[in-house]
């Protein structure tokens, strides 16, 4: 079966060599005659030095190639590295960070831009429903995210002029630029898209289109973002509220003091454990790229602990500054696979009261004197029951203790309450849709529902994936699995795993690994398994199976819920920035 | 073959055989046209010959076993340039510590572009 495939992707190579210097005067490309678009000026003296002696600077300032796009931090970051590796560029630590700053700044993306494309730079594994068709499919994610594309702004001519570099470089992109979603899909896949007679229109033909079209070089949004961009005043008080899979919620402020630039700064972070009280406090230091785009590094003040997951971990940041800076969000991660993370929430500290959220997400119908603590910031000291309110049929028995940092309120749920989240408000100050109120919990779904984790921990490092359950209520429609449903917090449950039949009898979770009782999954080993057919790896499928320890579903059995988990092989290439953020 | 049954040792290995063959290869024998595609995180790879993490039916079953039997068609081909070091331009010495990947795949190391 391989040998075939190797062979038919030989044919595939040969054809595609002499196809290409055809495909170099197909007529159905992007004309050379239109007139070209206006580049965006270098303006920066090292910028020019270093990089103007290939990239030559016209009458009007502009340096080729680069006039011509904008990226994120990330981007020019991997750029100007690839210049360094195949281009003969040398630059000191201290130039290329200067550099990178100037061209993420003033050759950057507005937030508008960059919002979109930040799970890249928060390394998130996500679903990307950015791809508009099976023609882009093949032509761009065949071999990477769509996010690398999508973050970067180029005129059309330099979309173009990328697509010749990629073949340039590798030698198999014109293979997914031509046969698009079939590449590698063995010998019956037809050669190119498009009907007989027309000039055929390839998958890379699309993929340019769509580019063009939406990622242009000049955008309005570029337009307004480079008049409104400003130096980021972001020094002071910051409230956070943060997640981490696992572990929970946490709360607590982060003190943002400048640093050696005004774009640069320091930060101390101090968080609330809300699953077990525990404090945590972190250290580091950040800077802005284009007025809004935080890139930092942080540490636990303690020693970090010996499991991957602990949350004093040396952690790298990312986070979009809201433009008026009064708000950020992002996600501060840390591993191999960047696969640990805090996804952050910051708020501007002011003056007023303000709710972070509840211990608890959610209260059943009939629940009498349950206990609440309701966390937040420059609560009042003079506190009664009338100044809390939870919403429609949820009345508060008595305030038992409270603070400027919390209140602890007794609650009763009426037993025909309407199930469905509710406003928490204090005063003026409102948590909207802080309480859930649920008659019964009617499904668990497990958390990510596409896993990935990467074996390891021979000489390679291992790549984790923590695993949450969270319980839903089934909404207003009456039906499970749709969009009115209620989420109602992490459920008690016991973790376990089941074979996913692909292939009969490889007994793939003997191999792959083991599942703690906190839902964390720990990869084997990498490498050639002499005890397994063929010697294969030690990856395989597996279900990942949560059964709930209290709730029980409508047929009396224990809730349950599923995820599908792929472990595979170590990752030998990593497309990582972390200089942006030093 | 469903009306022939095997009668001794030999021709019942010969039939396991064919099965294993069958079998063994089930997830790669889904039509790639017209068909629902799987969902595969973020930074896989959807090319399959033999593929990278993970096949183009999402798992594992199509990976080649093991991986470092082929590793080095990646890495010459330059097959999955977002997954496996090339060799033609960026890292032409990445094999130059391992001269079987089945046997010393702890001397590959993980490159950081």
């Amino acid at each position: 079966m391989r040998r075939g495939l190797s062979a038919s992707f030989g044919i595939a190579a040969l054809w595609t060599v002499a196809a290409l210097a055809q495909a170099q005067s197909n007529p159905s490309a992007p004309a050379s005659a239109e007139k070209p678009e206006e580049g965006i000026p270098v303006t920066d003296p090292l910028v020019i030095s270093k990089c103007g002696t290939c990239h030559t600077k016209d009458a009007k300032g502009n340096l080729t190639r680069i006039s011509w796009e904008r990226a994120t931090p990330e981007g020019w970051e991997e750029a100007i590295k690839r210049m360094m590796r195949l281009n003969g560029l040398t630059l000191t630590p201290p130039e290329a960070r200067s550099i990178v700053k100037y061209l993420a700044t003033y050759h950057g993306l507005a937030p508008e831009e960059a919002k979109p494309v930040m799970y890249m730079a928060e390394h998130r594994t996500v679903d990307e429903t950015s791809i508009p068709n099976d023609d882009v499919r093949g032509a761009c994610t065949n071999c990477h995210a769509f996010g690398r594309p999508l973050s970067w702004r180029r005129s059309k001519e330099d979309w173009k002029l990328l697509t010749n570099v990629h073949v340039a470089l590798y030698a198999t992109a014109d293979l997914a630029f031509r046969r698009g979603i079939n590449a590698g899909s063995g010998g019956n896949a037809p050669l190119i898209a498009g009907g007989t007679g027309a000039p055929p229109a390839l998958p890379v033909d699309a993929a340019l289109d769509f580019l063009g079209k939406n990622a242009p070089l000049h955008t309005p949004e570029w337009a307004a973002w480079r008049a409104r961009m400003r130096a980021p005043r972001i020094a002071g008080r910051w409230l956070v509220s943060a997640e981490v899979p696992g572990h929970g919620r946490y709360y607590g402020e982060m003190q943002v003091e400048p640093g050696a630039a005004d774009d640069e700064f320091t930060t101390r972070v101090t968080l609330t454990s809300v699953k077990d009280g525990s404090k945590l406090s972190r250290s580091g230091a950040g800077l802005v790229y284009a007025g809004y785009s935080w890139r930092g590094r942080s540490k636990g003040s303690g020693p970090a602990g010996s499991s991957p997951d602990d949350v004093s971990a040396e952690a790298r940041e990312a986070m979009f500054i809201s433009p008026d800076q009064l708000s950020a969000e992002g996600r501060w991660y840390w591993g191999e696979y960047q696969e640990f993370g805090f996804d952050v929430k910051l708020e501007r500290a002011t003056s007023d009261p303000k709710l972070f959220g509840l211990d608890r997400v959610a209260l059943k119908t009939g629940s009498q004197s349950a206990r609440v603590r309701v966390l937040g910031d420059n609560l009042p000291a003079q506190l009664a029951a009338s100044d809390l309110d939870f919403g429609s049929g949820v009345t508060v028995r008595r305030i038992v203790s409270h603070n400027a940092g919390e209140v602890v309120a007794e609650l009763d749920v009426a037993t025909d309450a309407v199930p469905g989240k509710r406003d928490v408000s204090l005063r003026r100050a409102v948590l909207t849709g802080g309480l859930a109120v649920y008659d019964r919990v009617d499904y668990i779904k497990v958390l990510p529902d596409n896993a990935l984790a990467h074996l390891g921990g021979d000489v390679h490092p291992k790549g984790y994936q923590q695993f949450e359950a969270i319980g839903y209520q089934r909404g207003e429609d009456g039906k499970s699995h749709t969009a009115d449903d209620v989420e109602l917090g992490p459920v008690d449950v016991s973790w376990s795993v089941e074979e996913f039949l692909s292939v009969y009898g490889d007994d793939d979770k003997d191999f792959v690994g083991t599942l703690s009782p906190t839902g964390l999954f720990i990869p084997g080993a990498e490498g050639p398994n002499p005890k397994r057919k063929f010697s294969r790896n030690n990856y395989g499928d597996i279900w990942i199976v949560a059964t709930a320890k209290n709730e029980k579903g409508i047929d009396g059995r224990p809730l349950a819920g599923k995820s599908y988990l792929v472990v595979t092989v170590p990752l030998y290439i990593q497309w990582d920035q972390p200089e942006v953020g030093k | 073959m469903r009306h022939l049954q095997p009668l001794n040792k030999k021709a019942r290995r010969i039939s396991d055989h064919v099965t294993s063959l069958s079998q063994d290869v089930v997830a790669l024998q889904n039509p790639q046209g017209g068909q629902p595609r799987p969902h595969v995180p973020m930074g896989c790879s959807l090319m399959f010959s033999p593929g990278w993490e993970v096949d183009a039916a999402g798992g594992t079953a199509g990976l080649c076993q093991p991986v470092e039997r082929d590793i080095y068609d990646c890495w010459v081909t330059c097959y999955w340039p977002a997954q496996v070091p090339d060799h033609m331009n960026n890292y032409p010495n990445w094999t130059s510590k391992c001269a079987a990947a089945t046997k010393d795949w702890r001397n590959l190391d993980l490159v950081y572009p």
